[in-house]
């Protein structure tokens, strides 16, 4: 080769109106692809279908007979509508017009902030549904019967609120379980969706600071 | 968007788009899609505008942002937030542009990481290295010492395949 690069840029585009730019269709309508207005439109997704299921998980639970079990899931889930609308709210902040690691600094620090959140509220949310489940299961008349027949099995006179302690003691442990795991569990979750990008994203962030330095 | 903001606002800058869009597509569909999603951040963005660097800064800084943060579903279903490392055998717009040399150099260009395609890309548009810092948001003193090192990157590249 015998030209320099700038050189084959200046003679490639010595005439710039080659340059064709392609037709813009229904562009006020297109969806953006962008991440940021991606998750926004989750987030957005998220409240409407967060809202949408508690009413028709009350109404579920009414139905067949376990109303408690509804109020109480209606009333886990309304701390997370809040926090998913305090995160969207704060992705509105992010504008795309600063500098490029600015932005991709703002994002990420918008992003771990935001799944740090959700992660620290799946933490309660995951054990608190379980305890809900788990009591309603014991005081429905199916678990009574099975309870009963645990105890013509395993009879003991160590009873709390008419539980045999070794089928408390299950709960508990599994409790215990999926409270330790819940962080995990989300983590996981999120990492199958998004790990490709997450992983993506860390070496633009490591690349661009290696030329801060 | 409005027509009349398209044409008075992005169009006269479309080749900028166009280059830099080019250098982190493979395809034209691909292509057509990132150009799209940059007149529509621009169109967005456009009330942020605060006129402490020129338009066509501006246009710049949105372009690079929209590339190195779009989503783009691929064939799997799997979805990655920006081009993936380039397999030598995907290229399919080896004829993007009518200059064969410069589809040589935009071939050599999307082997380098996304960073340094924007450093190169701003460098080849004659921009200073206080303006590449400026936009990349880097700092100018690496600048030089980079770009020398993806030149002789890409000189190697394009020795190799000539």
């Amino acid at each position: 080769m015998s030209k320099s690069i700038e050189q084959m840029w200046k003679d490639g585009f010595v005439n710039e109106t080659q340059l064709t730019a392609p037709k813009i269709n229904d562009l006020y309508n297109r969806k953006s692809q962008n991440i940021v207005d991606k998750l926004q439109r989750m987030f957005a997704i998220n409240i409407k279908a967060i809202i949408g299921g508690s009413l028709v998980a009350l109404v579920m639970f009414s139905l067949i007979g376990a109303p408690f079990l509804g109020v109480y899931i209606c009333l886990l889930l309304v701390p997370l509508v809040l926090i998913a609308k305090r995160e969207l709210g704060k992705s509105y902040q992010l504008s795309k017009g600063l500098s490029s690691y600015d932005y991709i600094i703002n994002f990420n620090d918008w992003l771990q902030h935001s799944i740090a959140v959700y992660a620290g509220y799946y933490k309660y949310f995951y054990p608190l549904l379980f305890i809900g489940m788990a009591v309603q299961a014991v005081v429905s008349d199916a678990g009574g019967k099975i309870i009963g027949l645990m105890m013509d099995v395993w009879p003991t006179e160590f009873l709390l609120w008419g539980v045999p302690y070794y089928l408390l003691l299950i709960i508990v442990g599994l409790i215990l379980i999926v409270a330790r795991f819940s962080d995990a569990l989300y983590r996981l979750d999120l990492n199958i969706i998004y790990g490709r990008q997450f992983k993506k994203l860390e070496e633009l962030i490591a690349d661009m600071q290696e030329l801060r330095k | 968007m409005g027509s009349d903001f398209y044409l008075q606002y992005i169009l006269p800058h479309a080749g900028i788009i166009i280059k830099i869009c080019r250098a982190y597509t493979n395809s034209q569909a691909d292509f057509e899609d990132y150009y799209q999603e940059v007149c529509l951040q621009i169109w967005r963005s456009k009330d942020n505008f605060n006129q402490q660097c020129q338009w066509s800064t501006w246009i710049y800084r949105i372009t690079l942002n929209v590339c190195l943060t779009y989503l783009k579903q691929s064939k799997n279903g799997d979805k990655h937030i920006v081009s993936d490392s380039l397999p030598d055998e995907v290229i399919d717009d080896s004829k993007a542009f009518a200059n064969d040399e410069i589809n040589l150099l935009y071939n050599a260009i999307k082997h380098l990481s996304e960073t340094d395609r924007a450093v190169i890309l701003l460098y080849l548009e004659e921009k200073t290295y206080e303006e590449i810092a400026d936009i990349i948001g880097s700092n100018s003193n690496n600048i030089g010492v980079r770009i020398t090192r993806i030149k002789s990157r890409l000189t190697k590249f394009i020795n190799q395949v000539d």
